[in-house]
């Protein structure tokens, strides 16, 4: 008897499981809410706009003409060397990275980001091979902006800052405070050679945009307007990196209709 | 045995969405598949290419319900022609999006590495590497079966999703016309005929 109701109760179970109920899951109807303007947009608050298109035009240009060419120019550098420049450039942000994790209480990856710098720095010689990503220590961002958003500082208003492009009240000053903590620059600075700290930016500005020439092209030229374009982009970037997810499911899901298609 | 019957039921209720995604990711792999030969094919014309790219594109996106989700609120009070040539132009605009993103593949290598079936939404999720020499990047494409079909709804270059963007950009543009698909047809054409330029030459 007990069997019988065991039998039966999972029957139940089993056929009560909206997982079972495939033919539902087929039928997409429009939803009104589709038409309506959602959350998706509008939740960026760009009261500087005028300021913020004049400076991305600047920007633009520049990015055109000096540095996309780089960019190109060092793409071309033999791989190993463009490895080995872009593991040196990542390797320094690591003590910064590990602060981070531990005021945003992850303990775990601060001590994994403590272990790939003395890696990298010892056995990869000076950052230059990352060894520590063999061992399974995976590299992972952090910076001030997401630590003061972690700590419910909202995003304030969108920024775009000459050069350095878009951001917001919050994350310029997470910038801010990692320009004046930065323990590599200070060192560079105590020892006369402030000059390593713009040659620093440079080079990871660079190393940065050779990794996306293609989705950046791909982005300007097909955009009717890419203002507009590069500052959702940016958000839904930002958003993620402060959840820190890969989650996709996470991320705004478009209601979508396909009953026409 | 308790843990038997558990492990039994927990299969039963998961096993249909492990299908639903693993159908799904073989169907975009085939899909995939086809945009990279345009691109191995060294003698095809560019013409050709796009044109080929454009009807995969056409034939496996939901491109009028995304078309509808990014004209927003400018899409009730248009009128049927208005719709009409917006979505044209619009499925043309996804195409040369994607077309403009494949400009630069050069034998790259890809794996589709995860998928799930989002139960909430009804979407299968499937992660795709590109591994190139100098690192990987990760594609997300969202996908919803309809009528015995799959079709791409959106697709996430590093956690940026091609929809919410074109839905952010499309409505700053409409703003300025005051939500007149009409005028955002104009400059939709103007832009379509530019950058097929730069994708053919």
């Amino acid at each position: 008897m007990n069997k019988l109701l065991q039998i039966l109760l999972s029957l139940i179970i089993i056929s009560l499981s909206p997982n079972l109920l495939a033919s539902a899951a087929d039928e997409v109807k429009t939803n009104s809410d589709d038409f309506e303007t959602t959350i998706f947009e509008d939740e960026i608050y760009d009261p500087l706009e005028g300021i913020n298109r004049a400076i991305f035009g600047f920007n633009n240009v520049a990015d055109r003409v000096i540095l996309e060419p780089a960019a190109k120019g060092y793409k071309k550098l033999p791989t190993p060397i463009q490895s080995g420049i872009g593991n040196f450039i990542k390797n320094l942000k690591l003590p910064l990275v590990a602060v981070n994790q531990l005021l945003q209480g992850q303990g775990k990856n601060a001590v994994e980001s403590t272990g790939r710098f003395v890696i990298n720095s010892t056995i990869g010689i000076f950052g230059l091979i990352d060894v520590a990503d063999n061992v399974g220590l995976e590299q992972k961002e952090e910076d001030f902006g997401q630590t003061l958003a972690t700590w419910g500082v909202g995003d304030g208003f969108y920024v775009v800052l000459p050069l350095f492009g878009p951001s917001n009240l919050r994350d310029t000053t997470g910038m801010l405070i990692t320009m004046m903590t930065d323990p590599v620059n200070a060192y560079a600075t105590s020892q006369g050679e402030a000059w390593a700290i713009p040659v620093r930016t440079a080079a990871n500005a660079v190393d940065q945009r050779s990794k996306i020439i293609d989705e950046v092209n791909a982005l300007r030229n097909n955009s009717v307007d890419y203002y507009a374009a590069v500052r959702s982009s940016y958000y839904q970037n930002r958003k993620a990196a402060i959840m820190n997810t890969d989650d996709d499911i996470l991320t705004p899901l478009p209601l979508i209709s396909i009953e026409f298609e | 045995m308790k843990f038997c019957k558990i492990f039994f039921i927990y299969i039963l209720l998961t096993y249909p969405n492990t299908v639903k995604a693993s159908e799904a990711s073989t169907w975009l792999k085939k899909e995939i598949d086809k945009i990279i030969i345009a691109y191995q094919s060294e003698n095809l014309p560019n013409e050709n290419r796009f044109l080929m790219i454009e009807q995969t594109i056409n034939n496996n996106f939901a491109g009028t319900g995304i078309a509808k989700f990014v004209a927003g609120k400018s899409w009730n009070s248009a009128s049927t022609e208005t719709k009409t040539e917006y979505i044209k132009l619009f499925k043309r605009h996804l195409a040369l999006n994607i077309a403009s993103m494949m400009q630069g593949y050069s034998n790259q290598n890809y794996n589709l590495v995860n998928s799930r079936f989002d139960e909430k939404n009804k979407v299968t999720l499937i992660d795709m590497i590109i591994f190139s020499e100098t690192g990987e990047i990760q594609v997300t494409w969202r996908v919803k079966k309809s009528k015995e079909r799959f079709f791409v709804i959106d697709l996430l270059v590093a956690d940026i999703s091609l929809v919410v963007t074109k839905r952010s950009e499309f409505n700053s543009m409409l703003k300025i016309v005051d939500y007149d698909l009409a005028a955002l047809n104009a400059k939709l054409s103007k832009q379509n005929q530019s950058s097929y330029q730069i994708i053919i030459n």
